[in-house]
């Protein structure tokens, strides 16, 4: 199966190095997985905003995105808790006939219909019709082969590095429309922070909301702060390293928020970027001088020199 | 009804109803059967047990509570309710947590699809939709950021292509077709353009 990058708006737009290492580890240097781009798509639509004030509206400009990848036969990569949330629940409010219907009459002027992908049944002459696949970076890494060609490329081992992992509340729920881990004890990326041969530390509260879901974050950015506090004294009082997570959108909540509240930060980055320090990746490409808390003294734990330009 | 400032944690300033004896003229009957058309389809069916309030985030820090804005929503308290504002996370703890597998979240997203519908839209919604419509994005790259992408030696940024056009255009078709538009009050156009 052939998979379509999906980044989002917050990728581009603030942590351009979590797609450099998103490339780097799926591509010919990292996994070699079959990965393309698809240069229409757009925004998921985030939720918080359309998924909000008017569901036709998010469905059909989610649904332009599918059937982008449904054009291409392609599996959709996505690299954020809320892209992977959005376009996910699309697909299972499409595989209602009724509302296909709807939301293909909107489709219909911009010359698209969502179908999903057709696929021959073997042995006889019918199609079936497979909703597009949304998948989770994470969920791709997580089966047993990748794993196995990531433990054979580690280039600079993790030793001695705490990690906590935040999950963030869209990888983990909705449970009907998030199956990919076990949303009370999720582990996948866990497993990927041990492989790289760190350790994932156990904190209060693990699974807690970051604080910036569903626009709180845009409407009250002191009350998503005080929630990303109260997770950070957990973390802090096992002596992270580093902060964790899969989602784009948390890693900038934390990385913003810190300094509301504390002068000794903890670095924050995607798990696609430790996995690419992991692997070897050139660090000066990862982004990292971008995020507000600075990464170095993660780096210098690593045993690898500051980045600099 | 008066409003008054009460401080929470860290200094954060919430706005609460002063006055809360309610009339029955405040109450408004088909309050509940308006949200179930929006999708909070679990409004009636509440045991209002409080466990979603018990593990909602945002419960534990400010003035809402979750099982109480479902009460509110039963009673018809429609002005009441609406200016409690966008402060659900819609982190779903609630809807994992339910013993009757009720949905609050998806409560509070029809009352923010009702309050849209009233005219109480939130400016960085406004923002946030109009930038879909002029750059096909909700956050656009800046210059800075589109030198950074070079510098690492990143594809050249799809929205910078002419193909870009054509997405822009579709989206605004979109929009235009839904009538979304014309629901958040936004347009394509630049400020004072
Ligand atoms: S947990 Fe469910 S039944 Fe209990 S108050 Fe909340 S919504 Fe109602
Ligand atoms: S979804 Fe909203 S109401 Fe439910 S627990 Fe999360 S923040 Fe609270």
């Amino acid at each position: 199966m052939s998979y379509a990058y999906f980044f989002g708006c917050v990728i581009p737009s603030r942590y351009p190095g979590i797609e450099y290492a998103v490339r780097w580890v799926m591509g010919p240097e990292g996994l070699k997985l079959d990965v393309s781009d698809i240069e229409e798509f757009s925004c998921c639509p985030v939720p918080g905003i359309f998924y909000s004030t008017d569901r036709d509206t998010w469905l059909a400009l989610a649904a332009r995105n599918l059937c982008l990848a449904q054009k291409n036969k392609s599996e959709i990569v996505t690299v954020c808790n809320g892209c992977f949330s959005s376009l996910l629940k699309a697909t299972e409010y499409l595989s209602e006939p009724k509302v296909m219907g709807q939301t293909n009459k909107v489709l219909s002027k911009i010359g698209m219909k969502y179908t999903g992908i057709p696929e021959r049944v073997e042995g006889s002459n019918r199609r079936v019709f497979r909703p597009v696949s949304v998948r989770h970076f994470v969920g791709i890494v997580h089966t047993d082969e990748t794993m196995k060609a990531l433990s054979e490329s580690i280039k600079r081992p993790l030793k001695n590095i705490k990690v906590a992992v935040h999950y963030g509340c869209h990888y983990l729920r909705p449970t009907e429309n998030t199956a990919i881990d076990d949303p009370n004890d999720p582990i996948k990326v866990d497993d990927i922070v041990k492989i790289l041969g760190a350790e994932s530390i156990e904190y209060d509260d693990k699974l807690a909301c970051c604080g910036a879901g569903g626009g709180v974050r845009s409407h009250i950015v002191e009350l998503a702060n005080a929630l990303t506090e109260d997770k950070f004294k957990n973390i802090s009082n096992e002596n992270a390293d580093v902060i964790v997570t899969p989602c784009p959108f948390c890693l900038l909540q934390f990385d913003t928020a810190q300094k509301s509240f504390t002068k000794r930060g903890i670095p924050v980055v995607h798990v696609a970027q430790l996995m690419a320090i992991a692997m070897g990746a050139d660090l000066s490409k990862l982004g990292l001088e971008l995020h507000n808390v600075s990464c170095n003294p993660l780096l210098a734990k690593i045993g690898v020199t500051e980045v600099s330009r | 009804m008066g409003e008054v400032e009460k401080v929470f944690i860290s200094g954060l300033r919430e706005k609460l109803i002063e006055d809360k004896v309610i009339t029955e003229q405040d109450l408004v009957p088909e309050f509940a059967s308006e949200i179930i058309r929006y999708g909070g389809k679990d409004v009636m069916t509440c045991l209002q047990c409080g466990n979603c309030t018990g593990v909602c985030p945002i419960s534990l820090k400010i003035e809402y509570k979750t099982r109480t804005t479902i009460k509110y929503c039963q009673f018809g308290m429609k002005s009441h309710t609406l200016s409690t504002r966008w402060v659900c996370a819609t982190c779903y703890r609630c809807y994992e947590h339910c013993p009757a597998d009720l949905n609050p979240a998806e409560l509070m997203i029809a009352l923010r699809h009702i309050a849209v519908r009233e005219g109480i839209v939130p400016p960085f919604v406004k923002t946030a939709a109009s930038n879909l419509l002029r750059y096909g994005l909700t956050v656009k790259p800046d210059e800075a950021m589109l030198k950074e992408r070079e510098q690492l030696g990143l594809p050249q940024a799809a929205i910078t292509k002419p193909g870009w056009e054509r997405v822009k255009k579709d989206i605004n078709t979109i929009i235009e077709t839904t009538k979304y538009d014309r629901l958040l009050g936004i347009t394509n156009k630049e400020e004072g353009e």
